[in-house]
């Protein structure tokens, strides 16, 4: 095993622990050796995001490690990008919030984190967030992907949520420009949900959300 | 006549009555019951009580409810803003933690009887007690040590104290948790509780890893039950599976009643269980909301065929969401009669 392939070892072991610190001090510890921040968010970071996507049907994640990956991985690749030697291209630009009247924010905080590592713009528009909010920073900030977390039955189902934003797209004639992904508890007990709230996708987990709303940016970009 | 309780017992002991304990968790449907909005409702224990035995003589189930809402324990623990939803269970609006600094700040009631903030739930229990004690298992739901900062802070908040934060604030708090855990299971216990829902998703490998559980959530989970010993306490990880614990849980703190997920494996968990408690397999009622007649009775009747061999055995739901159809309900319930017979 080379250098590199061991530090991701290292790195992975430590996410996947969620033992930050000591994921923080294998990054800071191969940065002093000569690893490029290029190298630590391309061969490190990202592809320990994309392993916990593949693991992600198994019994062998867990939410607090997709909480933990998300943090260390936004924050070790924020600290990285500033160090490019050439400006990047930002992938793609998301605004995420809950649904009206739902307060739980851990689902897209892990959302927000994961995107950040892969170089996405997000707008994290917080908690309870009305319709017509989603829309208009969406509008305002060029997103090509609104994401809606909701916790609760009535706040997925309800009629301030996914189905009040699709219903104003549909108005604006925005509908191929902004897509709508939902999340959250609900949609993990019924995988239709997101048909019958007139989302366009769905993620059972903030880690797969990442996935599913980069593909919704490429969908837009073709 | 057979009560609720007498087939609570039975199946706590292995042996038989009619059919098997039937539990379904109805809370805000209580305020449909009453015709009154759900912010009213939740503001009287006559109300939750009236509803709860109106519900209990409508369906024909096993069990009745004191718990109002899940933010109850905040506002013992001096939240003083709920937001109210018209369809559906509040939200903590406002937490009592905002920085670590709170966490020093935080005091655990002396007596929780006496606290204001128990003073409808008393209301509600007394009734309760009155009208069906010793004939329908009475129901509370109480948090963890582990996961009662999440109601306090906020979840994130929370898993980035539990992971990231200071050890010493996290302990305060855990400890702190802990007292208050204690005195509401003796509050609850003295106005006449049966069955208590000892909830905590860090109970289950779905929210840690088992490295974690073994290290961190099963001494504090031991250290609970140890507290306050067994009798009554269901094992519940708020939805989340937990087939992959029960072994040591069972070894470990002698818990004898499983809640399991919706998404666990009943066969499974109850192989697991074994003889050595009751399990209790939960439907998936989010879905009640939109299968058909027939949906319902041929997933009920797949609970019942993976857990009723063997008997030991109770059907449950998790927390039945406000806007299923009525008829649904019952189309779940009379399954439940027909196919929990022994």
């Amino acid at each position: 095993m080379n250098k590199l392939d061991q530090i991701i070892e290292d790195y992975k072991e430590a996410v996947f622990d969620t033992d930050r610190q000591a994921a923080l001090e294998i990054i800071n510890e191969a940065t002093r050796n000569g690893i490029t921040p290029e190298e630590v968010v391309f061969e490190i970071v990202i592809p320990t995001i994309h392993s916990m996507m593949e693991n992600v049907s198994s019994l062998d994640t867990n939410l607090a490690q997709h909480f933990i990956a998300a943090q260390i991985a936004a924050e070790i690749t924020e600290v990285m990008t500033a160090k490019f030697p050439e400006s990047y291209t930002v992938a793609g630009s998301v605004v995420i919030g809950t649904s009206a009247g739902d307060l739980h924010g851990l689902g897209k905080r892990i959302v927000t984190g994961c995107l950040k590592a892969f170089m996405i713009d997000v707008t994290d528009l917080g908690l309870n967030v009305s319709p017509e909010r989603f829309v208009d920073e969406a509008v305002a900030r060029g997103a090509e992907v609104i994401g809606i977390s909701s916790m609760m039955v009535h706040t997925a189902r309800g009629e301030n949520g996914c189905l009040k934003v699709r219903q104003i797209l549909r108005e604006r004639g925005l509908e191929q420009k902004i897509k709508i992904a939902v999340g959250g508890a609900p949609y993990r007990f019924d995988h239709n949900l997101y048909k019958t709230v007139q989302a366009d996708a769905w993620a059972e987990d903030g880690i797969q959300a990442c996935k599913v709303i980069m593909d919704l940016i490429e969908e837009v970009h073709k | 006549m057979i009560t609720g309780m007498d087939r609570l017992v039975a199946a706590l002991n292995g042996t038989v009555s009619d059919r098997a304990p039937v539990f379904c968790n109805l809370f805000d449907q209580g305020a449909k019951e009453l015709q009154v909005p759900l912010k009213d409702y939740y503001s009287n224990g006559e109300y939750v009580a009236e509803a709860q035995l109106k519900m209990l003589s409508k369906y024909g189930y096993d069990s009745v409810w004191s718990l109002f809402y899940v933010g109850k324990e905040a506002e013992l623990l001096g939240c003083n803003q709920m937001r109210f939803a018209e369809d559906g269970p509040p939200n903590v609006e406002d937490f009592v933690i905002k920085n670590y600094g709170d966490v020093g700040r935080l005091k655990v009631p002396d007596d929780i009887a006496s606290h204001p903030a128990f003073a409808e739930s008393s209301k509600c229990l007394r009734i309760l007690k009155r009208e069906v004690g010793g004939k329908n298992p009475i129901c509370a739901y109480v948090s963890a040590s582990m996961i009662l900062p999440a109601m306090l802070m906020g979840m994130d908040k929370w898993m980035e104290l539990l992971f990231m934060g200071p050890p010493e604030v996290r302990d305060e708090l855990l400890e702190k948790c802990h007292e208050f855990f204690v005195k509401e299971i003796q509050a609850y216990r003295a106005a006449g509780v049966d069955v208590i829902i000892y909830s905590n998703p860090f109970g289950s490998t779905d929210i840690i890893s088992m490295k974690y559980f073994m290290k961190h959530s099963l001494p504090w989970i031991k250290k609970d039950i140890e507290a306050i010993g067994t009798n009554g306490i269901v094992y519940y990880c708020g939805t989340a599976r937990m087939n992959r614990v029960i072994n040591t849980v069972i070894e470990q703190t002698g818990l004898a009643v499983f809640h399991l997920s919706p998404l666990d494996d009943i066969a499974e968990g109850k192989a697991i269980v074994a003889n050595r408690g009751l399990t209790c397999g939960v439907i998936n009622d989010i879905k009640l909301i939109d299968w058909t007649q027939d949906e319902i009775k041929s997933e009920v009747k797949r609970i019942f065929d993976a857990g009723m061999p063997g008997g030991k055995f109770l059907f449950s739901t998790a927390v039945m969401p406000y806007n299923i159809p009525e008829n649904n309900i019952r189309a779940m319930l009379e399954a439940a009669y027909e196919f929990g017979k022994y």
